[in-house]
């Protein structure tokens, strides 16, 4: 059964090409994605947000995102809250450079001593972000953690690696008339299938609750978007039955 | 890239998850570095996606040449967004397709295959680039 990426952190970089420090933050990605945490972390391209499709936008409403950033422009930190959603946390390579007392990295192609440190030192820091975000509760909606609360799911992550091409599904519903996109539908309807849930009033409010954590859904329209909910839900079953 | 002494700008795709995309950002710093320094300058993609005035503005006043690690051609669809014209769209996979001996593999790093194949997208590059440089000569000149 299709589960719902709860339990992974997305990392974005800016990737500068024209900065040493980009370099930085795409070697510190890739040593987090690939080394130091590489079951529990994401990552997607930065140019994706507007290249992409609506299921790319929706990376950070999924994924509590650690932005990294190579410089005080903050491409990646503003670039996906702009685009996509707030992020947990955000990391500035040069930030990082002053407190470790490292001189300036050099080399974007090819970086010298301290922009080999540079990287350990971002990538560590990234890391201790990675097991702070999956400590704690994370609000997709609000962008912030609920105070004191837990961790709730345990789901093994699987390999980790790019969601380049593996953008989150989305499924238009039509509400009141208006064609409406919803990130995760399909992965939603599959999860609550699998668990035997039938189409029903109380089912439908459980869906709903569902979808607001992945969509930002206009004021106002619960009761329209629970009417769609409940009949492209009876229609998914059926379907799933036949 | 800063100058108007520039004339082609190189925008490489920002892959961070696939070999193609470190191989796109490898190639581009062949042509700007060591092909064809004097003429040529990088373009971050991720200036342009956020809307970067003198970035925009570079791809606006220069012919563009972008640099795509997948089939999604972020690099020419930002140029393209950003108001600026690409001149040449270089897709990594299609370079490869032409050189199938060279494999790239790995990403943080690149094995041989994908220096290799870096090298000969910088090859195509530099031949496009030159072509541009030659018409604006003509042009220039007429």
């Amino acid at each position: 059964m299709p589960e719902l990426p709860g339990r992974k952190v997305g990392i974005v970089a800016c990737s500068g090409e024209e900065l040493a420090e980009g370099t930085v933050t795409r070697l510190a990605a890739l040593k987090v994605l690939e080394q130091l945490r590489p079951r529990e972390t994401v990552t997607i391209c930065l140019p994706l947000f507007l290249a992409g499709g609506e299921g790319d936008r929706a990376f950070a409403r999924f994924y509590p995102t650690i932005a990294l950033d190579g410089c005080e422009k903050r491409c990646a930190a503003r670039a996906t809250e702009q685009f996509s959603g707030k992020p947990a946390a955000s990391v500035v390579v040069n930030d990082l450079v002053g407190e470790a007392g490292l001189a300036r990295p050099e080399g974007a192609r090819r970086l010298d001593e301290s922009g080999r440190q540079a990287v350990v030192v971002t990538a560590d820091r990234v890391a201790g972000l990675v097991d702070e975000l999956l400590g704690g509760q994370w609000n997709r909606r609000s962008g912030s953690f609920a105070e004191g609360a837990p961790a709730t799911t345990t789901d093994p992550p699987p390999q980790a690696g790019c969601a380049c091409g593996s953008a989150i599904p989305v499924q238009t519903v039509d509400v009141n008339g208006q064609a409406v996109p919803l990130a995760a539908l399909p992965l939603i309807f599959e999860q609550f299938h699998g668990a035997g849930k039938a189409p029903g009033a109380e089912v439908t409010k459980e869906l709903l609750e569902t979808v607001k954590i992945y969509n930002d859904v206009a004021a106002g329209t619960d009761a329209e978007l629970t009417a769609a909910l409940a009949r492209e839900y009876a229609a998914f079953c059926r379907q799933k039955g036949a | 890239m800063s100058g108007e002494e520039r004339k082609v700008v190189v925008v490489p795709c920002s892959g961070i998850g696939k070999t193609y995309g470190t191989v796109s950002r490898e190639a581009a710093y062949e042509v700007v570095e060591d092909a064809r320094p004097g003429s040529t300058g990088l373009v971050a993609l991720s200036l342009l996606v956020l809307g970067d005035e003198d970035a925009r503005a570079a791809v606006r006043a220069h012919p563009a040449v972008t640099i795509d690690g997948c089939k999604l051609a972020c690099a020419a669809k930002m140029v393209q967004e950003s108001g600026g014209h690409v001149t040449q769209g270089i897709a990594v996979l299609d370079v490869y397709r032409r050189n199938r001996e060279l494999k790239p593999q790995g990403i943080a790093e690149l094995n041989e295959g994908g220096q290799r194949l870096a090298h000969a997208v910088a090859a195509e590059i530099t031949a496009v680039v030159d072509d541009i440089l030659a018409e604006q000569e003509g042009s220039t000149h007429a």
